[in-house]
């Protein structure tokens, strides 16, 4: 069992030794990263992540079981930041590991979409305005007729 | 002590805890508790802001998920506000 919810980076590397196994032939992770999206308040520069701890390690714990159960993973790595990840950091990594490749995908999108949608994890996005330079009319000038 | 055991400790997250600028607040209940809808209904009326947060949110008593909005909530409970989620 692989559930994490922690203020530590972890890798995908780390992930792929953690799905090792006899027999295991298919391994799919997943990992996502923080983008540099541009909304209303800005350009994202980073996103802060916060759970309620207990219930959502039980719910990361619940989805692995059943990933097991539905899909015949032998090894399931959920792991889940929390905390302030600047763009780039990878705030999630899951995978799993089966006999076949099509259930390590299938298993992999299932564990993937239930965390997004069942666990506790909430993130903010903490954005900079971005600032367009101003328009000198002289200089615009200069240009146009050049 | 005492204080403590007369009240509900309320757990907000994310856009709840963006509303009202802080993540937990100490709620007086009598010593037979607080139906969980009328302790909802009472956090609106006492803090409007938190009104879209609450009508999208799901609830959760003592960890775990609160089904029926008929369920006591005693003194010494903790009573937590969750937004839609949105790890990933």
């Amino acid at each position: 069992m692989s559930v994490r919810l922690t203020d530590r980076a972890f890798t995908v590397a780390g992930a792929m030794r953690m799905l090792e196994g006899p027999g295991l032939g298919g391994v799919v992770v997943f990992a996502g990263r923080v983008r540099p999206d541009r909304g209303r308040a800005g350009r994202v520069f980073a996103l802060d992540y916060e759970a309620h701890r207990a219930p959502a390690l039980r719910r990361l714990a619940a989805i692995e079981r059943e990933a097991r159960a539905r899909f015949g993973a032998g090894r399931v790595v959920l792991w889940h930041r929390v905390g302030r990840l600047k763009v780039g950091e990878i705030s999630v990594v899951v995978g799993a590991a089966c006999a076949h490749r099509a259930a390590a995908f299938d298993a992999a999108r299932f564990l993937i979409d239930e965390l997004k949608a069942s666990v506790p994890i909430w993130k903010t996005e903490r954005a900079r305005p971005v600032r367009r330079p101003r328009r000198r009319p002289g200089r615009a000038r200069e240009r146009s007729t050049g | 002590m005492t204080r403590r055991r007369s009240r509900v400790v309320i757990l907000l997250f994310a856009s709840a805890r963006e509303a009202l600028g802080r993540g937990t607040l100490d709620w007086p209940v009598s010593p037979d508790g607080v139906r969980a809808d009328a302790l909802v209904r009472a956090l609106a009326r006492t803090y409007p802001r938190l009104g879209p947060a609450l009508r999208t949110s799901r609830f959760v008593h003592n960890g775990e998920y609160l089904h029926d909005l008929s369920t006591p909530i005693r003194p010494g409970d903790e009573f937590a506000v969750h937004p839609p989620y949105g790890g990933g």
